[in-house]
């Protein structure tokens, strides 16, 4: 009786903090996922009711030539910032680990100030300093190249940039995390090792390296997830041009839902891009943990 | 300097404005097992990590053999050391933790093989070598441990409390180990302890560090029977010895006369050479074994808590002036917790310390 009743006063309670929750996950993320799924087999427009057309939204998708230039353009950015960001991020934090104290927070401060910035605001600070005739960047690109450019019009320099962009943006967090990843590493494994007459290098790589590795993993697979879902930054630095050069699959999308108002069309877009997400993230996982156990 | 294993001179550390060693001179010879104790903070630690080179040295010399090695690379100097928190590298096999060192130098496969077959032979880890140090238990990550020290074939060991992370039992069998793998292997062997057992069994010398000095070297039962200060002889003996306060009042022929200042009609004859003057407050030390029961006069002592062990029982009390006395008792039960006894220290076998700790003779 009265453990029925404790019972029935348990569940109570549990749903009563649970019940928020679900309900915003329920109206913010369930439904609208249901949704796109649905909208994806009509003709629907953006807003208001369409035709149930079965594949024909993935038919057409799939001999979309503008659809693989996009799908490219991802892989293409994901090539160019994922590994790179992380190696970049793991020897800025190798680095600030050497420094002591108030430096260290200074410093670790410095990293992380641009992932803080709206990305507006980011997006502003390098079109300024890319600008053709008056960024300050451009003596330097200048100095390499011969002669300045304009590198968001240029189709061969737009995607590196917007990955250099994009790089030093974002690179603050992953710091971060290879900070916490290095500060679980006890002093004493380093002590022992310089006993056993490690070399730093030997240091690093038989020790740092693997202990670090499900630290790396996580970023890699954070950043893959990140990259693939490119869009603000393009939209806001080239706009997807020049002759499609930056065009990306989230940007096609956006075009197809709120420009040219094919509300089906998008949504089917959007499924495929998920579905790659999903598909590419999990190799990339399987990838990572296979070495990490050898 | 011949047969020197690790002679320290005048060494110093600070760690900012704090000095923690203040200048230590010690001479262990090779081959032998030294032992360090001291409370806990007294630098012990520090002392171990700047002979293994992980500490710089503030000032002094360190050599190791016939090298001065005050400046040399932890890896150069030839020795080796035993984490008290192991510092196994977790994601390498028994086996791979213990060749490491050999990994490193790029040694022929099957010297390596051979080297870690020997080790965990001697330290009976041949059937784990294939495990990660997680699946292991606490005396064979010890082991292990041990065992990455003994491949490097050091001319020195040494010891960070190896063993303050195991149970009772297996600390026991650990030590015994530990004494049978220093009689085989025959290296120097430098060990910090807390524990007295271990440092009164393993030891060929203890050095007592407080204060950021070695108080006092020497083999265990020298520091037992001998100590050169009342710290030293307060801290060697478990339990510890009693220490009462009293007042020179007479100088005979032979030594003393001493009356305790709480209750003044216990009166000791000592023998010293170096004679107080009349009215000099000293300190008479006094060991739980060196007290027995007495039918006449002594030292009323209330007991109040009663430890008996089986074999031996530790009676611990207080003077009618309050001052705490342990006295030991052997054999039968007694039953003394709550009454008072009239115990009388063996005169023979006290000590005598002046005001500033100093033993007299
Ligand atoms: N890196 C450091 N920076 C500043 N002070 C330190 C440092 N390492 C140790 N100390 C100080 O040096 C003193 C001695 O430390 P140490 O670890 O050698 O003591 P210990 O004798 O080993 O003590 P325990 O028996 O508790 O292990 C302590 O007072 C400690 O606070
Ligand atoms: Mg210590």
């Amino acid at each position: 009786m009265s453990q029925a009743n404790r019972r029935n006063r348990e569940l109570r309670a549990a749903a009563l903090l649970v019940l928020p929750f679900v309900f915003i996950f329920a109206v913010f993320f369930l439904y609208p996922t249901y949704k796109v799924v649905a909208l994806s087999f009509t003709d629907a427009p953006l807003i208001g009711e369409g035709n149930w057309v079965g594949l024909a939204n993935y038919t057409k998708l799939f001999g979309d030539r503008l659809f693989y230039t996009s799908l490219w353009n991802n892989f293409y950015f994901v090539l160019l910032t994922v590994i790179p960001t992380t190696v970049i991020a793991l020897l800025i934090a190798l680095s600030v680990s050497k420094l002591k104290g108030r430096v260290q927070a200074l410093v670790l401060t410095l990293f992380f100030l641009p992932y803080v910035l709206p990305v507006s605001v980011v997006t502003m600070i390098w079109a300024w300093m890319l600008d053709f005739q008056f960024g300050v960047l451009q003596p330097l690109i200048a100095a390499i190249t011969g002669k300045p450019v304009p590198v968001f019009k240029n189709p061969t320099w737009v995607m590196p940039m917007i990955a250099v962009v994009t790089v030093w943006w974002t690179n603050g967090f992953n710091v971060l995390l290879m900070i916490a990843g290095l500060r679980n590493i006890p002093a004493d494994l380093y002590e022992a090792a310089s006993l056993d007459g490690a070399t730093p290098w030997q240091r690093f790589w038989r020790v740092t390296w693997p202990l670090l590795w499900p630290v790396v993993s996580l970023v890699l697979t954070l950043q893959l997830i990140l990259q693939l879902k490119l869009f603000d930054q393009v939209y806001l630095l080239s706009n997807g041009g020049p002759f499609n050069q930056s065009y990306v699959v989230l940007m096609q999308m956006y075009r197809e839902a709120f420009q040219l108002n094919n509300g089906g069309y998008a949504s089917a877009i959007a499924m495929v891009l998920f579905l790659v997400i999903v598909i590419v993230s999990i190799l990339q996982f399987q990838l990572l943990r296979i070495r990490g156990r050898k | 300097m011949q047969g020197t294993g690790v002679h320290l001179d005048a060494v110093k550390k600070s760690f900012g404005m704090v000095d923690v060693i203040k200048g230590v001179d010690m001479q262990v010879k090779r081959g032998e097992f030294a032992v360090f104790v001291g409370p806990s903070g007294c630098g012990k630690s520090t002392l171990l990590r700047m002979i293994a080179g992980l500490e710089d040295t503030s000032g002094g010399s360190i050599s190791i053999g016939e090298r001065d090695v005050t400046h040399a690379d932890p890896a150069d100097r030839g020795v080796a050391m035993v984490f008290q928190s192991y510092a196994l590298y977790p994601h390498l096999s028994v086996f791979e933790n213990m060749a490491f060192s050999l990994r490193l130098a790029k040694r022929p496969k099957a010297e390596v093989k051979d080297k870690v077959q020997e080790a965990a032979a001697i330290l009976q880890l041949t059937d784990h070598l294939d495990k990660k140090p997680s699946q292991l238990s606490g005396g064979q990550r010890q082991r292990v441990a041990i065992g990455r020290a003994i491949v490097r074939a050091p001319e020195v060991f040494l010891f960070d409390e190896p063993l303050s992370n195991l149970d009772a039992e297996l600390r026991v069998q650990m030590r015994l180990e530990l004494a049978r793998l220093h009689q085989k292997l025959g290296a120097t062997m430098i060990y910090v302890t807390h524990d007295q057992v271990e440092a009164m069994t393993l030891a060929d010398t203890i050095f007592v560090l407080q204060g950021g000095h070695v108080q006092q070297s020497g083999a265990p039962l020298d520091l037992y029977d001998d100590p050169s200060n009342r710290f030293v002889a307060g801290f060697i003996g478990s339990p510890s010895m009693n220490f009462l306060d009293a007042k020179v009042v007479a100088q005979t022929s032979g030594g003393i006369t001493a009356e305790l200042t709480s209750q003044p009609d216990a009166r000791f004859d000592i023998a010293l050479t170096e004679r107080p003057a009349v009215g000099t407050p000293v300190s008479l030390g006094m060991r739980p074994e060196h007290i027995s029961i007495t039918e006449g006069v002594g030292l009323r002592v209330t007991v109040d808590v009663a430890e008996e062990l089986g074999g031996v029982s530790y009676q611990h009390g207080t003077l009618e002036g309050g001052e705490p006395v342990i006295f030991q008792q052997t054999g039968a039960r007694h039953g003394m917790h709550g009454t008072v006894q009239t115990v009388m220290p063996d005169a023979a076998r006290m000590f005598v310390f002046d005001e500033a700790g100093d033993r007299l003779r």
